[in-house]
């Protein structure tokens, strides 16, 4: 089983529509997959249709209350399941800071019943570095971060990356930075995209465009390439979800 | 993953499309539920020719349908439930030719280097509803499906019943089984005892698992030994002939292998169930016989040294390894012609009247045996293993650190012959104790093997690399890599002569030797003598 944290410190750059579609393409190549909504805004269950809901929240699946097998829903598409979100996700830092033993290995620790069942696990997660955000570097094998291609978002690379670098432990964790809501029109975006991808080679090529379908996705309730495999943007998906299978096999 | 899906037959409905259509408007009015539009199908289910997945409980299955291919792999005990899947854009075949993926992976330990064979094919349509939830969420798919079995001539296709499949979604048992209730009702279902795959099987009148290449004969003691031999010879002939078009169309190689392996044992039983059949019979048909495995023994050579080439290539030192390939290529290139006489072999006259010859004489009935017909196969075989077991210890005792090759090449024929007099007779034997002994034998088979086929190899090496460069196809760097591999290969051998002194001591254990005395001492007269005494008459 491998496991993805689509992961970035700032909120709005496209993280669940990332999520929910790299996880659909990765089903739809014949990998049994797994999205475990994080954000306790519950946008992927959203899109999924899935009620963001899990019984004893997340103080039932910390204490072992509950199983996360237990509260996984089958989406509407095969090999394809997901793990909703719950409201009590926002105080999660506060459950995991009372867990007795390892409070950033909790995430890793539930996941390890799940690693026969599913070949890929991707986690939609919330944006901000917290405790949480620890327990997801700890149980990834790869951290796909979205940029939006502004300076902001080039500090907030430079941010995580500093954190990997200053914390033991996270060497083997493969960081796939790739741009998102790309606006070509835009000049600032296409100057910032040569200068990122010269100072960061590690960033992948494929590039996600700002575009209007991606957006209807909360009206559709559904992969963007489910309903428009012919979109452009769905093809941008297919290009960025081969070079995280590309990099996942290496 | 784990999905529950529940199979049901619909026998208030035939297989029509008006039927599917009137079915179709009784789920909608019983469920909320979302048709997808029908599909044309086609599901080609695939095994090796010795049902390896069938034996392991899988189903593996490809479905085409939509312009799309997939490979599906199930179990076939757990409602099928789909454990891998994997598209696919060339036909399912060898493991070498198919793309990675979850299927090969799973696929690639139980198929080795057999080829997938469709057992059954299906072509049908299939309309697919799914059950909504308020949230316009699946939670449930009903899967109508009508199909029949394709019939390679102009046979007349053969309808399956109409099937209702109902796929639960995960974490929502609830509403599937609702659905169910509703369901059962409303058109009468009866749940599927059968499996799709095994109703299909029969349906096409094939009987999953009916090819094995293990000896596996129930004989009976009493049975007059004449009878046993010629079962046992008509299982082997069977076997032989089950593999030949399989190696005239150089399927996979164990098709080959089959058919030599059946001629070996065939050749075997001949020359060891001694006394039982007429002697001018047996050196007929051994000498036959012997002509076949010769015949077919050069495409096997190719086969053993290609299937072996990427390990004999990682014997070398990495920097040396691209130097054998020139030797891969002229082996491959050899193949073709090889193939082709190994085709007019068993296309030609001599094979074809050899089996009819063979079989004629092996089904017709009150033949003159010799001194022994009529003896029980029990006595016969008690006497063969207890003699063999007594050469093969003499041979084996006799060999030093100084003997010769040759002598442990006579010890390896007469531990093979050992083996198979086992093999064929095991049904007479209590199953543990005769399977220990042939375990036993064959690690010592192993020692033994390893260090001739290993001596085989290296001189088939030395010779290759002669005709390479008559044919001028051998570079140097080629030659001397081969070289290396040949000083290596004989390293190897010589360790394997070094723990033949251990392995055989193994072998002839004063605790083997208590088994063997157990199990093949004479039987009491009173159990054989009204038996022989018949024989007495008869001779």
């Amino acid at each position: 089983m491998k496991t993805i944290g689509v992961y970035s410190i700032k909120g709005g750059v496209g993280k669940t529509s990332s999520t929910v579609n790299l996880a659909y393409l990765a089903a739809a190549a014949g990998k049994r997959t797994l999205v475990w909504d994080l954000d306790p805004q519950g946008a992927a269950s959203f899109y999924f249709r899935v009620k963001p809901k899990v019984k004893g929240g997340g103080r039932g699946l910390l204490r072992g209350r509950r199983r996360p097998d237990d509260a996984i829903k089958g989406t509407d598409f095969e090999l394809l399941d997901l793990l909703p979100a719950d409201f009590s996700y926002r105080n999660m830092d506060i459950l995991l800071e009372a867990a007795k033993k390892r409070p950033t290995g909790q995430l890793k620790r539930l996941l390890k019943p799940l690693s026969t069942e599913y070949d890929l696990v991707l986690f939609d997660c919330p944006p901000s570095i917290s405790l949480m955000s620890e327990n997801i570097f700890r149980a990834a094998d790869a951290l796909l971060v979205p940029l939006i291609p502004s300076t902001l978002s080039a500090r907030t690379l430079h941010q995580l990356l500093e954190f990997l670098r200053s914390e033991d432990g996270f060497g083997a964790l493969k960081v796939l930075p790739f741009f998102s809501m790309v606006d070509t029109d835009r000049a600032m975006h296409s100057e910032t995209i040569d200068r990122l991808s010269t100072e960061h080679p590690e960033i992948l090529s494929a590039r996600i465009p700002l575009a209007q379908d991606v957006e209807r996705m909360g009206l559709h309730r559904m992969p963007l390439p489910a309903y428009a495999p012919a979109n452009p943007a769905s093809g941008a998906y297919r290009a960025l979800w081969d070079e995280v299978a590309n990099a996942l096999r290496a | 993953m784990n999905l529950i899906a529940m199979d049901y037959l619909l026998p208030a409905y035939a297989d029509s499309e008006q039927d599917m259509d009137a079915a179709l408007m009784t789920i909608r009015a019983e469920l909320r539920c979302e048709p997808e539009p029908a599909v044309a199908f086609r599901r080609r289910f695939l095994d090796s020719f010795e049902w390896s997945l069938y034996r392991a409980d899988i189903v593996l299955e490809e479905i085409t349908s939509n312009g799309g291919r997939e490979l599906l792999w199930q179990d076939l005990t757990d409602d099928g439930t789909v454990l891998a899947r994997q598209t696919l854009d060339t036909d399912p075949g060898l493991i070498a030719d198919m793309a990675p993926g979850p299927v090969r992976e799973r696929l690639a330990p139980l198929l080795g280097v057999r080829r997938l064979l469709p057992m059954v094919v299906l072509s049908g349509s299939r309309r697919t509803l799914r059950v909504l939830n308020d949230d316009d969420k699946t939670v449930a798919r009903i899967l109508l499906e009508q199909a029949h079995v394709e019939s390679a001539d102009d046979a007349p296709q053969v309808a399956l019943p109409m099937r209702l499949r109902l796929a639960a979604v995960r974490g929502y048992a609830h509403e599937t089984e609702r659905a169910a209730h509703r369901l059962k009702t409303s058109l009468s279902l009866e749940p599927a005892r059968v499996p799709l795959y095994l109703e299909a099987l029969a349906a096409a009148g094939r009987r999953p698992g009916s090819y094995s290449s293990k000896l596996d004969y129930r004989l009976d003691p009493h049975q007059p030994a004449e009878a046993a031999a010629r079962t046992i010879l008509l299982g082997l002939l069977d076997t032989l002939q089950a593999n030949i078009d399989g190696t005239r169309q150089n399927l996979d190689p164990e098709f080959l292998h089959d058919l030599r392996v059946a001629t070996r044992r065939t050749r075997s039983a001949l020359s060891q169930i001694k006394g039982v059949l007429p002697q001018a019979i047996v050196d007929d048909f051994k000498a036959r016989f012997a002509w076949l495995q010769q015949a077919t023994g050069p495409v096997r050579d190719l086969d053993v040294y290609l299937l072996d080439f990427p390990r004999l290539k990682a014997q070398l030192p990495p920097a040396l390894r691209d130097d054998l390939d020139p030797l891969r290529d002229w082996l491959a290139a050899h193949y073709e012609a090889e193939q082709e006489a190994l085709a007019e072999v068993l296309d030609g006259e001599r094979f074809k009247t050899l089996l009819r010859d063979w079989r004629a004489f092996l089904e017709a009935p009150d033949r003159n045996g010799a001194k022994d017909a009529q003896s029980p196969i029990k006595a016969v075989a008690n006497k063969r293993i207890r003699r063999m077991f007594k050469r093969v210890l003499e041979e084996g005792r006799a060999i030093t650190d100084a003997s010769p090759p040759e002598e442990l090449h006579e010890l390896r024929k007469s531990g093979k012959k050992l083996r198979y007099l086992m093999e064929f007779f095991q049904s007479l034997y209590p199953p543990e104790d005769i399977k220990g002994l042939i375990k036993q034998s064959k690690v010592l088979l192993d020692n033994l093997g390893g260090f001739q086929d290993l001596a085989v190899q290296a001189e088939h090496l030395q010779e290759t690399a002669a005709a390479m460069q008559r044919e001028d196809a051998a570079p140097l760097h080629t030659l001397l890599a081969m070289g290396a591999l040949i000083s290596h290969i004989l390293d190897n051998q010589q360790r394997a002569r070094g723990e033949f002194a251990r392995i055989f001591a193994g072998f002839d254990s004063a605790q083997n030797a208590g088994v063997f005395e157990r199990l093949f001492a004479d039987e009491k007269p009173a159990v054989a003598a009204p038996v022989e005494a018949g024989a007495e008459a008869g001779a």
